[in-house]
């Protein structure tokens, strides 16, 4: 059974990859709010937290990663991750990139879904969009 | 002259920035009844292609899309 959740021929589904973390919080928050848009246009939408990315999606982060902007008055991640989560955006993690960083799932903001290698291509070749970060 | 469109529902999100038009929109849009209009005003210059792509992809019709006072207003019909 595949990790999507639609029957709907009609509704299309995009999976956003995103390998980024806390060293590069300037590439912490576009694949949020592009998730964000393509749920809104009543799309079934996931991201795959891989290499770096777990780190997005790690309790308290959202509070210390700031996405920087010119000028200052940063935003904290935590408001692109709030609007994704509300709008149905799912996230998905596999463990090699826990244990890269030592985390377990208990580590994960609620919601957070584990994966493996495989589901993952599963997705990717049931997807209509695989957009990498 | 063209036709006046009534709207059933105004939603204002001046000064929002994307994606959170597109947001509201779909949320207030989930709330109507088919065959209702929805006028949604922005000021995101991304708004009239983001609402295009949106009336595209979901199928509700962007009945008129245009500029008034440094305002971008979209009639949109709940399919």
């Amino acid at each position: 059974m595949s990790v999507w959740k639609t029957n709907d021929p009609d509704t299309k589904k995009i999976l956003y990859v995103q390998t980024h973390g806390e060293k590069d919080p300037e590439r912490t928050a576009t694949p949020f709010f592009l998730a964000t848009a393509g749920a809104a246009m009543d799309n079934e939408v996931c991201i795959y937290f891989t290499m770096n990315g777990p780190q997005c999606v790690a309790k308290g982060n959202g509070d210390t990663i700031i996405i920087p902007r010119k000028g200052g008055g940063g935003k904290e991640l935590k408001f692109f991750i709030e609007q994704a989560q509300e709008i149905g955006v799912r996230f998905l993690v596999c463990q090699p990139s826990l244990d890269l960083h030592g985390y377990t799932m208990d580590d994960m903001i609620e919601g957070v879904e584990m994966i493996g290698g495989a589901a993952f291509n599963d997705m990717a070749c049931d997807a209509d969009a695989v957009i990498g970060f | 002259m063209t036709d006046v469109i009534k709207e059933d529902q105004v939603l204002d999100c001046s000064g929002m920035l994307c994606p959170m038009p597109v947001v509201k929109t779909s949320k207030a849009m989930k709330e109507m009844q088919s065959g209702q209009v929805l006028k949604m005003v922005a000021t995101d210059p991304g708004a009239p292609p983001d609402m295009e792509a949106w009336s595209r992809q979901t199928g509700n019709e962007l009945m008129r899309s245009m500029t008034e006072g440094g305002k971008f207003i979209f009639y949109l019909k709940k399919k």
